[in-house]
């Protein structure tokens, strides 16, 4: 063994570690995904809003979480399916965004329907666990950008308390596209350059 | 006089693939066959004589199981496998910083 082979042994161990991280900028789609569902149940939220449909706002988040859930599931499975290995940021991404699910529908709808607090506020808690469901992230993968989001999403909190609780949840508008559609079309492009 | 300023390199990793196999089992939980297979670019054959030596060596376990009717294989890097590289590396490390 000489210093020229350790490089190329060193290299090589670089170039498999490398390829391993292509699983990671894979889950995109998820961010991108459950961006819009979220975006979709704010914009049905807002037109019952308008038309003083009150009692149907539960039933819309029902029906735009329903296909986020869904889509996780069968889209997770064919994922770890294709890709063939799991890694430890995977492994952890699957934890906390299941722990924050859990919170959403609690924080949304458990608690809400116990009158533990005004439906208005569950904009403000919504945001909160966004925050710490992309500064999480955002540390798992090592990525500053998605921790800024998660910032972004705290900021949004305190924001909505100035708003009248019925425009709160446009506030998700902005919110959604710059801490979930912007991360995923990053990761999307990280993706694309790693598979070529 | 060479070999008393370097490292011994461990024979069982001192091989391309088998090299390969732990540089991608370190980071992460645990990988099927067909991944390695295709991350490395290499053979069924080599693949799998280069996985039963370091498990022979105890440094990575094999399970196989079945997904619907289609036989898995999925392989995990023990502890004792996760020593031997990182000592690995660092005997590399002394091949390359020692000419500096």
């Amino acid at each position: 063994m000489n210093e020229m082979q350790a490089k190329d042994e060193i290299r090589l161990i670089q170039e498999m570690i490398e390829k391993t991280r292509k699983i990671t900028a894979g889950s995109w789609m998820f961010f991108l995904v459950w961006g819009i569902v979220a975006i979709l149940g704010v914009a049905g939220m807002y037109v019952l809003v308008l038309i003083e449909q009150y009692s149907w706002i539960w039933l819309n988040w029902v029906v735009f979480m329903g296909i986020g859930v869904v889509f996780s599931i069968v889209y997770g499975k064919k994922h770890e399916k294709q890709q063939g290995a799991r890694t430890y940021p995977t492994i952890a991404t699957a934890h906390v965004c299941f722990a924050c699910g859990m919170a959403f529908f609690l924080v949304g709808f458990i608690f809400p329907l116990l009158k533990l607090y005004a439906w208005g506020l569950i904009a403000v808690f919504i945001s909160l666990i966004a925050g710490i469901l992309a500064f999480t992230l955002g540390g798992i993968y090592e990525w500053n950008l998605l921790k800024w989001c998660g910032v972004l999403w705290w900021l949004g909190a305190i924001g909505m308390v100035f708003i009248h609780e019925n425009y709160r949840a446009l506030l998700f508008v902005p919110l959604l596209l710059i801490g979930y559609i912007m991360p995923a079309l990053v990761l999307q492009s990280m993706y694309h350059k790693q598979s070529d | 006089m060479q070999s008393e300023k370097f490292g011994q390199l461990d024979p069982i990793i001192h091989s391309r693939i088998r090299l390969a196999v732990l540089s991608i089992l370190i980071s992460v939980k645990e990988a099927s066959f067909n991944y390695l297979k295709e991350t490395i670019g290499t053979t069924d054959g080599n693949l799998s004589a280069s996985l039963s030596k370091l498990e022979e060596a105890g440094y990575i376990s094999i399970n196989k199981t079945f997904k619907g009717k289609k036989p898995l294989t999925t392989c995990r890097i023990s502890e004792k496998g996760r020593k031997a590289f990182s000592a690995y590396l660092k005997t590399l490390e002394t091949y390359v910083s020692f000419k500096k």
